[in-house]
């Protein structure tokens, strides 16, 4: 009774608005303090954070990811995409998707793409011909589109829980990487097809590839096309570890946008690395105190009931995915990315091992459902980064990146039931 | 009232200062050092012993002082849906009912990591070079307690504002 009164509570007090954290915290102590344990063990489990080599990639990648976003890289970026892949049919369409994925892989699904894409390709779109709402479903859909993509922090913070947990099979964050690629480009291939297939009654005039503006384009973004190449050469030629990789990458980054290209000025960089590390305080934060509450699930056997309870009443893999699936589409309408992965991994992953579904597979299906939590009416976060950005009223937005949703829909089925189109490049 | 609420004051934006320098050095040690033990291994294969474990010590000391500074502007991870529709005199007492609560879990984390913490210098152990376990730990309380004191704060205002509506 009093539990049930509590849980209630909780709930509550976390639509209300309450810091996850605090909520999670809440449930760890009083967890806890119910089986006895003294409550110093929360200090103990936090001081976990700094027993986890891998998670020295987390503030390393997002603080350049955030210099990324500062600087013009969006706009090289879009003028080399277009340089090069501008004459293919859809034309800017699929450079929009293309230059999204590459740039939200980097600096994670946060709002950024959209602010600093979206103003850039909103415009441009409908410049070439494009429908308005067309281009607005497009560029808010593109917010999360590349969280599938190496190095995106969901990915290696998916790596970091399920290495916590020990479920018997080996979990590489260099495995989570390269399983994302296959399905992230069939989300973009998908979402391209698709957009070619609606305009084909007025068909966008195409930029024929010139060789002069191919050149100049690469030659503006020189310093910043190595980029994905020597960080995926690092990691697979066996360079350097993923925690590595990212300091590489930062300090990089650090040099190029503020030495070469001088973009970024000195002043500039106290601001950038503390709103960089208040998303990863956040971050880190309820990471810190999941692994309380989830070290009180464990030992309260919580996994154990859920897995007897499932077992009970779901037959086969397949119906286990399309509950898994349902789930996980209701939980990114309502969660942020990094708690719901925080929250639920420790919870879905045994579970999900022992219906046969590989660790390196269900992180792939969390996160391309998590992906459609971005742009699902009425609280996906895209869909109010956008309504804000482009001054248009929600609603507007709702219906213009409804039908983009439903094509990512497909590509998440077509992910989920499909489990080699990920493990094929890991060997699997 | 007046006194004390500039001595506050003053406290919170020395603090700040603090925090914010804290951050960007931290973050620059932090990347130098991992660049530097990168650079170490493959050219001489050697590598500072305590490198790896002070990289991993500034993870959790970057992550505590950025939360400390997500507080400032209440900037946490939170589920939003339903503060978004309520009306401003509702949504204001909600915020405040919030506020006490989250302090309160952030005061009695506090307390009880500064009781581990006591323990653990009582026992002494060395985590790298010579720095003792505890003050590489010293940071959980510490946190805590400034984000229960900012959230208290925040609870303070929203109330007073609630009660007579300013200006």
């Amino acid at each position: 009774m009093t539990s049930l009164f509590f849980v209630l509570a909780l709930t509550l007090l976390a639509l209300l608005g309450t810091p996850l954290f605090a909520v999670i915290l809440a449930v760890a102590m009083a967890g806890f303090w119910t089986v006895g344990v003294d409550l110093s063990v929360i200090a103990i489990e936090l001081y976990r954070l700094a027993d986890t080599p891998a998670l020295v990639a987390l503030p390393l990648f997002t603080f350049a990811g955030y210099l990324l976003g500062e600087s013009q890289t969006s706009r090289r970026l879009v003028r080399l995409t277009r340089a090069l892949l501008g004459w293919m049919p859809g034309g800017l369409a699929v450079v929009a998707f293309v230059t999204c994925a590459f740039f939200t892989a980097f600096t994670g699904a946060s709002g950024v793409t959209i602010v600093a894409l979206g103003a850039l390709l909103y415009p441009a779109l409908k410049q070439a011909g494009f429908g308005e709402q067309f281009s607005m479903g497009l560029v808010t859909t593109s917010g999360s589109l590349g969280l599938l993509l190496p190095p995106s922090l969901p990915l290696i913070l998916y790596g970091i829980i399920a290495q916590q947990l020990n479920v018997g099979r080996d979990l590489a964050i260099g495995d989570l990487f390269l399983a994302g690629i296959l399905p992230g480009c069939l989300m973009i291939v998908l979402l391209s097809g698709w957009s070619v297939w609606v305009n084909r009654r007025h068909p966008i005039p195409l930029v024929p590839l010139s060789r002069k503006e191919a050149w100049a384009a690469v030659r503006a973004a020189i310093w910043e096309i190595p980029l994905p190449l020597f960080l995926l050469g690092g990691i697979y030629g066996g360079f350097f570890a993923i925690s590595e990789a990212a300091a590489v990458t930062a300090l990089y980054v650090l040099c190029v946008e503020v030495l070469i290209y001088r973009e970024i000025q000195l002043r500039q960089l106290p601001g950038i690395m503390r709103e960089s590390m208040i998303m990863v305080g956040g971050i880190l934060l309820i990471l810190g105190v999941s692994l309380a509450s989830t070290n009180f699930l464990i030992d309260a056997q919580i996994p154990m009931q859920l897995f007897a309870f499932i077992q009970a009443h779901v037959s086969g893999k397949i119906v286990f995915l399309i509950l898994l699936n349902l789930l996980l589409l209701l939980l990114g309408a309502i969660l942020d990315i990094f708690s719901a992965i925080v929250i639920m991994v420790p919870l879905i992953l045994p579970v999900a091992v022992s219906y046969g579904v590989d660790p390196v597979h269900l992180g792939i299906i969390f996160l391309a459902n998590m992906q459609i939590g971005y742009v699902t009416p009425p609280v996906g976060m895209n869909l109010f980064i956008a309504s804000y950005r482009f001054k248009t009223p929600v609603t507007t937005v709702y219906r213009a990146t409804v039908p983009f949703m439903l094509v990512l829909l497909v590509a998440v089925v077509i992910i989920t039931y499909w489990p080699a189109l990920s493990l094929v490049l890991i060997g699997r | 009232m007046g006194p004390m609420r500039s001595w506050l004051r003053r406290a919170l934006s020395l603090l700040q200062r603090v925090e914010d320098a804290a951050l960007v050095g931290l973050l620059m040690v932090m990347i130098g050092l991992a660049v530097a033990q990168i650079l170490l291994r493959n050219l001489f294969e050697g590598g500072l012993v305590w490198g790896d474990m002070l990289v991993r010590t500034l993870v959790l000391w970057l992550g505590l002082l950025g939360a400390m500074v997500a507080t400032r502007q209440n900037q946490h991870i939170r589920i939003d849906i339903i503060a978004r529709f309520l009306p401003e005199r509702v949504q204001r007492a909600a915020d405040t009912l919030v506020s006490v609560f989250t302090g309160a879990i952030c005061a009695a984390a506090a307390w009880f990591s500064l009781q581990f913490v006591a323990s653990e210098r009582e026992f002494g152990g060395v985590a790298f070079a010579g720095v003792p376990v505890w003050l590489c730990e010293a940071i959980i309380p510490f946190a805590f307690a400034v984000i229960a004191l900012r959230f208290l704060i925040l609870a303070a205002l929203n109330l007073t504002r609630t009660i007579k509506p300013g200006p």
